[in-house]
């Protein structure tokens, strides 16, 4: 693929978002909607720009991170060694699959209030939650991608007299990493919304709470600029992990 | 001894759920917390709920959002997914604007969409067609962008045009990957609406889980949670039958969906 190529797809992507916004400035600026209901868009753009400035809206851009990041790392670490626990010995598959049925299809929100009441309000309840979220789609694409690796590789590395404890870091986990992301960029998606529907419910800063405040004021700008906000996060880490794959896969073939 | 493994199988999940509700029970039998009840306390607690004749008149006009919710997304996901699968400009104008959407909670726009629409019913099934629709389009996406393309010359050189290959060809070719999409999309749905109604407190199974947890009401939050639950493992284990009757030619790429909130 040339660069002229990705170019042209590239403008042609941003027509559409082009659009939604003329469209946006166009129900306000013919009056369909109140601008008390939908502010125009170079309103809610500015808006941003300036509560990005502020101390407050930083901190609770942290808050939100601090929880996104700790529950990704620990649903990332959990799914992945389970997940390659239950690719490598059959007894510990025989009581993760079914547990697994039945956990991942459970809609870990309803949860919400029950880890409300164990471990408070604070961050843990928020973190269990995004944790609770992210681990399934990593712990399922670990362990797709770990039971499909090629026998050969790994008889050859017992032939070359590797101990089995060693086959498990040098060969299994290399060659599961290209599945390995992919279920840990599902997994950063769902923390992005996760963190922020957990903050919604009960919590005292972070962005969700900030929507949730503007909504009980009816302030419509401020309930546009922490969805943009969590948007553009969302985008951001997206891009950093893609970042981090074409890294740590240089060299292998394209997937 | 291949119908004892059958049965160990198809059993297995029943097992995991007794285990589980058992490890509940020791567990708050261990802690002795006043918010935290036994298992048993909660299972006790559903009977009352489910015989309220107003919260089962509740639960299942949720239910029916979502089943409308989630009709009208796969509808539009699935030729939309297929579209994008088949034409390159047809993608590359969808998938930033998808981009942009996937990381926000969709029922994170329940507070606007209901300064717009209200409280009812279209704001909270707007809602959950939003939630379904992306992994639907993905998995449609991905499924007909790796049909195979020699499939696709027999077919145009059988003379059939492009939107009935479309039906013909890559629809079915697609099946297992947008049906992949659709039970992902099924338990989105379920959560979804727990959250929209969680937001929009007026009616609904979430706005049951979330009142009791307001008013201190701890069987009952314990007993919606295993309500939903159950709707939860219930839906997709009807929804898996419905896959494999569908596409009993094709292996599942995993056997439990990938959920999304």
């Amino acid at each position: 693929m040339n660069t002229r190529a990705v170019t042209a797809d590239l403008l042609l992507g941003l027509v559409p978002i082009a659009l939604l916004i003329a469209v946006w400035q166009a129900l306000v600026s013919f009056g369909y909607a109140p601008v008390t209901l939908l502010p125009p868009p170079g309103y809610v753009f500015a808006r941003m720009l300036h509560q990005l400035m502020t101390d407050t809206f930083q901190q609770e851009i942290a808050a939100t991170l601090f929880r996104l990041f700790t529950g990704f790392f620990v649903a990332v670490l959990l799914g992945v060694t389970i997940g390659l626990a239950a690719a490598a010995n059959p007894a510990i598959n025989a009581v993760v699959r079914p547990i697994v049925r039945v956990l991942a299809p459970l809609p870990k929100v309803a949860l919400y209030p029950a880890l409300l009441l164990l471990v408070g309000f604070g961050h843990e309840s928020k973190i269990t939650l995004v944790a609770a979220d992210a681990v399934f789609p990593i712990l399922l694409s670990t362990y797709y991608g770990a039971s499909i690796v090629e026998q050969k590789l790994i008889w050859s590395a017992m032939a070359a007299g590797t101990p089995p404890r060693e086959i498990l870091f040098k060969v299994v986990l290399p060659a599961a990493a290209p599945s390995i992301l992919t279920g840990c960029r599902i997994g950063l998606v769902i923390s992005c919304i996760v963190v922020f529907l957990a903050e919604m419910i009960t919590s005292t800063d972070g962005l969700g709470h900030v929507l949730v405040t503007a909504a009980r004021t009816f302030r419509a700008v401020d309930m546009f600029v922490p969805l943009i906000t969590i948007s553009l996060l969302g985008l951001i880490l997206n891009g950093l992990l893609e970042a981090l794959r074409s890294y740590l896969l240089r060299g292998f073939p394209e997937v | 001894m291949m119908s004892g493994d059958v049965l160990i199988k198809r059993s297995a999940p029943f097992l995991a759920c007794l285990g589980l509700l058992f490890a509940w029970q020791v567990f708050s039998l261990a802690l002795r917390n006043d918010s935290f009840p036994t298992a048993l306390e909660a299972i006790r607690a559903i009977p009352s709920i489910l015989g309220d004749k107003e919260a089962l008149v509740n639960i299942l006009a949720s239910l029916r959002r979502m089943a409308v919710g989630f009709g009208l997304a796969v509808a539009v996901s699935i030729p939309l997914g297929l579209l994008m699968g088949r034409s390159r400009a047809v993608a590359s104008f969808f998938n930033p604007l998808l981009m942009v959407i996937y990381p926000v909670p969709k029922a994170a726009l329940m507070p606007i969409i209901m300064l717009w629409l209200g409280v009812g019913d279209v704001a909270k099934t707007l809602v959950i067609f939003l939630g379904v629709s992306l992994p639907v389009i993905y998995h449609s996406f991905e499924g007909a962008k790796s049909v195979e393309e020699k499939m696709l010359w027999s077919g145009a050189a059988m003379g059939l045009t492009a939107p009935r290959r479309l039906v013909r060809i890559v629809l079915p070719a697609a099946l297992p990957e947008i049906l992949t999409g659709c039970r992902t999309g099924l338990v989105l749905a379920l959560i979804t609406m727990i959250t929209s109604e969680m937001i929009a407190r007026q009616s609904g199974a979430g706005n049951i889980l979330f009142n009791a947890l307001d008013m201190g009401q701890y069987d009952t939050v314990f007993a919606m949670i295993i309500i939903v639950g159950a709707m939860g493992i219930g839906l997709d284990a009807l929804f898996e039958r419905l896959r494999a009757r569908l596409v009993r030619w094709s292996e599942p790429q995993f056997d439990v969906p990938l959920s999304f909130s």
